[in-house]
């Protein structure tokens, strides 16, 4: 077994020592609450990113719907954790990790299905029209949770058990982007790329495309899933406001500035942007014409590209030198 | 029937319309094993659109396709691929972005021989599964002189090396009936003279049973073992290259009805 390449191995233990570092700084009174929770919201947006990037950056396929996902699990998450299991301070301590879990692949998973479901009809799509097509599934999720009282309707599902901590948005961000990093890095994440790349060209190669297409929004939805449920735990709320097509686009904003494709990429934006509008608070205001100009900035002139091209050359030169290619 | 053995391809009143044009109209043909078989005929004849049928690119109006005795009249363009047909483009479709070798490993796939779950959880038959393709595809480019390509991404190839490139990539997937869709067009007369030393040997070494389309008459006479000519939807001759040149129905299509009967009486 090799989850771990020597590449992510190093990401991840650089990762873990960080949230070792943010932890301890944490409990030692030394980082306060709020920059930990800006810090928990960055990083489910790193979920999402990343998993939006293996629908649109590697399977090229432009979706607008991926908060309706993400509503999913959130909802059904919320939904186990506190209607099913009931969850709170009587639970045992030893029962809330387990259940909590439980609760957010129950989520992560009906996301999945109903992603599955919705891809075979809306996939045929391409371009703007699936687009459109998913924009009007992230709508009729919307209006769904906004009708469906017992979670809340328009009020919200409120008062849902705060279970997520940086402890476990660290475990599982790092475990969600591996499992996609190693999925699409893979032959089926080859064929995903054949399929954005040239699709008549990849049918005949005998490249399923249907098929492909739905694997790869599937299984992004599970993880758009997921990211819901920490968050809604996280949050102790989960409103239908939160997760309308504004959301799907800031979603796919953060893919563009980390640019298409590139994983690293798209955590550093997702994280970064999700700071930046808090960074830029001192200017009250202002920060409303503040943050857009520096997206403006950010497209025509991407660093990012350029920062994931210098990285690769310092590895494959650090590879040559341990004169050593086991694995990618 | 005379003859036991079932063809490898075999067509059979085959008819495609697009609304009022009729783009094929019966035509019929079979394919032996180990056949080269060139397939000519003026511009708009319905070449390029008998392959997007036997691809499953279109649906046929009508007929019916059968392959190794089977019937695939009407599967899916990846399904008919599994079954061991492969194609190249008039127009080539390489996957531009990415690597020559990325190209071919990709028409690998069906024998990565790992699965779902060893790809995210790498185990020992992922590693061995990718350590495959990357050695096959490595021989297959060797074999068309684009070792030192392999790491260039296909976009930046010249014209020629595209063209082989797509012939390299179609042969990955280790099909038995190769369909060649203009393979010289745009080729200067040195790259045509290796690109039919190239079909000669690919059809030797892999085995292949191909079908070829292409203008350039100097490769249509030189490798075929006989010829299919069409005009307006219809196979109007068949035989092989001397007696195609010959022709006066297939002189008319070219060169028009004096020709043609210019021909006849000569």
């Amino acid at each position: 077994m090799q989850f771990l390449t020597r590449k992510n191995g190093i990401y991840t233990i650089a990762t873990l020592l960080t949230y070792a570092l943010l932890q301890g700084l944490n409990s030692a009174g030394l980082l306060s609450n709020y920059v930990l929770f800006i810090v928990m919201v960055g990083l489910t947006n790193a979920i999402l990113t990343v998993s939006l990037n293996v629908i649109t950056g590697f399977t090229g396929q432009f979706s607008l719907g991926h908060a309706g996902f993400m509503a999913i699990g959130a909802y059904v998450s919320a939904m186990f954790s506190k209607l099913i299991f009931d969850i709170g301070p009587a639970t045992p301590f030893a029962m809330r990790g387990p259940t909590f879990l439980a609760s957010l692949l129950a989520g992560a998973l009906a996301a999945a299905l109903a992603a599955y479901l919705i891809g075979i009809p809306t996939l045929r799509l391409k371009g703007d029209y699936l687009a459109i097509a998913t924009l009007g599934f992230n709508q009729v999720v919307i209006v769904l949770f906004n009708n469906l009282d017992f979670v809340g309707g328009p009020r919200g599902f409120t008062a849902i058990p705060k279970l997520t901590n940086f402890t476990w948005v660290t475990l599982l961000t790092v475990g969600s982007v591996l499992v996609m990093r190693n999925f699409v890095w893979s032959i089926y994440g080859s064929q995903c790329v054949a399929i954005r790349e040239d699709e008549v060209a990849a049918e005949s190669l005998g490249v399923n495309t249907a098929r492909y297409k739905n694997l790869a929004f599937t299984l992004a939805s599970f993880f758009a899933g997921l990211a819901g449920g920490l968050l809604a735990h996280l949050l102790q709320l989960a409103h239908p406001s939160q997760f309308t097509f504004l959301k799907s686009i800031d979603i796919l904003l953060m893919l563009v500035v980390g640019g298409m494709a590139s994983i690293p990429g798209s955590i550093i934006a997702a994280i970064a942007l999700t700071i930046l509008p808090e960074v830029l608070r001192f200017s009250q205001d202002l920060r409303l014409v503040i943050y857009p100009v520096i997206l403006i900035i950010f497209v025509l002139y991407n660093p990012l590209p350029r920062i994931k091209h210098i990285t690769d050359q310092v590895w494959r030169r650090a590879r040559t030198a341990l004169a050593d290619g086991n694995g990618r | 029937m005379g003859d036991s053995a079932i063809p490898l391809l075999e067509i059979q009143e085959l008819n495609k319309s697009f609304g009022g044009l009729q783009a094929v109209k019966g035509a019929s043909l079979a394919l032996r094993e180990g056949n080269l078989v060139g397939l000519i005929g003026p511009n708009g004849a319905g070449k390029t659109t008998v392959f997007n049928l036997i691809s499953g690119i279109y649906r046929p109006t009508e007929g019916s396709i059968q392959f190794c005795g089977e019937e695939i009249t009407g599967l899916k363009s990846h399904q008919v691929a599994a079954r061991g047909i492969a194609r190249t483009f008039q127009n080539i479709r390489l996957f531009k972005e990415l690597t020559v070798l990325e190209n071919v490993r990709i028409a690998h796939h069906p024998y990565a021989g790992y699965s779902l779950l060893d790809s995210v959880v790498r185990t020992r038959k992922f590693r061995w599964g990718e350590k495959r393709l990357a050695e096959e595809a490595r021989e297959l480019l060797a074999t068309f002189g684009l070792q030192d390509r392999a790491g260039e991404v296909a976009r930046n190839l010249p014209y020629g090396e595209q063209r082989k490139l797509e012939i390299a990539r179609a042969l990955a997937m280790q099909p038995r009936l190769l369909l060649l869709d203009e393979p010289a067009a745009g080729m200067n007369p040195q790259e045509i003279e290796s690109l039919m030393q190239l079909i000669e040997l690919v059809k030797e070494r892999f085995h292949l049973t191909i079908l070829l389309i292409e203008h350039q008459m100097r490769v249509v006479m030189g490798i075929c073992q006989s010829i299919l000519v069409m005009d307006f939807g219809e196979i109007i001759a068949r035989g092989s290259p001397h007696e195609i040149q010959r022709d006066p129905r297939v002189i008319e299509a070219y060169l028009g009805r004096q020709a043609g009967q210019h021909a006849a009486a000569n």
